[in-house]
């Protein structure tokens, strides 16, 4: 009896988290309800037009580039001894998803700044990958990994099979649902940056102002196109994350 | 020289001496099984030969080249791992061709060694199946057909009856023995079950804390063994060897 209360307890302050979340995405459709027609008039603004299309644009990049990135970098981890490997990962997986991103906004605006790359379409790649692309090479390390403990890649060399090969194919193949997986949540991260992004790259309509900057810049003195903007992203990452999750699952 | 020869191999792993100057000769086409406890260091034995470990001194010589300095896919060793390792996302016949594949073998040459070993084998009309499709005993045959497709001049056995269930095994060990007699490659079997190494053995080798303590024929072993420690170890064959001998 005194378990199943406890049991109970767990379930109800589960619940409270639970719903705690969901409100916190769902809100937002309820102010779209309260301000529709001026929210729908602000979906059609040039500048929110512009915002969808370079975050798109730079996350799709960003994704991509995260998978090209993550594949050796897996690899290296996976299979590799050298000496400060740890340190090595945190470097590169742990630390960009710590690190305060208005900081390596900073970093980055004053390395790149003086070849004019600041507030450039690449300034806004460069900062997004930063913060995002952990996302990927952890989890093709950690698939890496999984396989390496398998033996599968042993098995393939003993049959000749040399580095391009058992990347090829056996490491890919058999990663494909966890790069997708990678490259599905480095695109929702990537959506999402904001502070690196504006530092370095600002916020110039249709060149480099994202949904995120658009949405801090106009919060206050235009809320409905700080909230039309906010619910394209919104929507356009859980439909995203959602058919990821679809792909993802079907494929297995 | 044919065949297999392991030189006065030692190997460790920091304090732990796995092998310990170890000799072993498999003579060509012989079925050699090596038996020995868990962490008697079959396993080490094998990783060595395979050239996934370095070892610390000695060498290895198969057919008469000393192979040391070669990488483990510049080897051509056959290998079936105790569970198989079958690639789950390829089919049986993508299994069978991975290593005619990826040597660049032309694609007709392929397909006639893959149906070649599928016959062996015991497995035509398989070749659509995916490894999760297979029993155990099927899963051992699709394993040693892509092992022997590239005409290894070694093939080795890791347990390869520790996960076949007890009711077919039998059938498996005298399949295992047909299909190595048939392609006439030589075998090296890493066992801890003594009846396996008796019934698969032509000679077979006890391995004891890195080293080979006795190799003979299984009637040599069970009519002279060299220690009591070699009694010990082969204890159970007494009874179930004069009761039901060679398969």
């Amino acid at each position: 009896m005194t378990r199943d209360r406890f049991e109970l307890a767990i379930i109800v302050l589960a619940s409270a988290l639970i719903i705690y979340m969901l409100v916190s995405i769902l809100y937002l459709y309820i102010a779209v309800g309260e301000r529709w027609s001026s929210v729908v008039n602000a979906l059609f603004d040039s500048r929110v037009l512009g915002a969808i299309a370079i975050s798109i644009s730079s996350a799709l990049i960003v994704g991509a580039l995260a998978i090209a990135a993550a594949i050796p970098s897996a690899y290296l981890l996976a299979y590799k001894s050298f000496r400060g490997k740890g340190a090595l990962e945190t470097f590169l997986i742990d630390l960009p998803q710590t690190f305060p991103p208005v900081t390596e906004g900073l970093v980055y605006l004053l390395m790149f700044g003086r070849v004019g790359l600041a507030y450039t379409y690449a300034a806004v790649i460069i900062a997004k990958f930063y913060v995002s692309a952990p996302f990927a090479i952890s989890f093709a390390t950690r698939r890496f990994r999984e396989i390496r403990e398998s033996g599968l890649d042993v098995i393939a060399r003993t049959l000749g099979a040399g580095t391009r090969h058992v990347l090829g194919r056996i490491l890919l193949p058999l990663s494909s649902r966890d790069l997708l997986a990678g490259f599905s949540l480095t695109w929702a991260r990537a959506m999402g940056e904001l502070a690196a992004t504006l530092v370095f790259a600002g916020a110039i309509p249709w060149r480099t102002e994202a949904i995120p900057t658009l949405v801090y810049l106009t919060a206050a003195e235009m809320p409905e196109v700080a909230i039309a903007a906010s619910v394209i992203a919104e929507t356009l990452s859980i439909v995203a994350l959602l058919s990821f999750r679809w792909i993802a699952r079907r494929r297995s | 020289m044919k065949g297999l020869v392991v030189q006065g191999v030692s190997k460790s792993y920091g304090t732990i001496k796995a092998l310990d100057r170890l000799e072993l000769n498999v003579d060509a086409a012989e079925f050699m099984a090596v038996m020995g406890p868990s962490g008697c260091g079959k396993t080490t034995l094998l990783l060595v030969i395979l050239g996934v470990l370095k070892p610390d001194e000695g060498h290895i010589w198969i057919d008469g080249n000393d192979v040391d300095e070669l990488p483990l896919d510049k080897r051509n060793i056959g290998y079936v791992p105790q569970d198989f390792g079958l690639f789950p996302h390829l089919d049986v016949y993508e299994n069978v061709a991975f290593g005619l594949r990826v040597r660049k073998h032309p694609e007709a040459r392929i397909r006639d060694r893959a149906e070649e070993l599928l016959v062996i084998v015991d497995l035509e009309g398989m070749e659509g199946r995916k490894p999760k499709e297979l029993s155990a005993g099927q899963k051992q045959r699709v394993a040693l057909a892509r092992a022997l497709a590239t005409n290894p001049p070694v093939l080795l056995l890791d347990e390869p009856l520790s996960s076949i269930d007890e009711a077919t095994k039998a059938e498996v060990r005298a399949n295992l023995k047909e299909i190595q007699k048939r392609s006439k490659v030589t075998t090296l079997c890493v066992t801890h079950n003594p009846e396996d190494s008796f019934q698969l053995g032509e000679r077979i080798a006890i391995m004891y804390s890195g080293k080979i303590i006795q190799c003979d024929t299984p009637q040599g072993i069970l009519d002279s063994p060299k220690t009591d420690l070699v009694r010990k170890l082969v204890a159970p064959m007494y009874i179930l060897w004069n009761q039901r001998g060679p398969l």
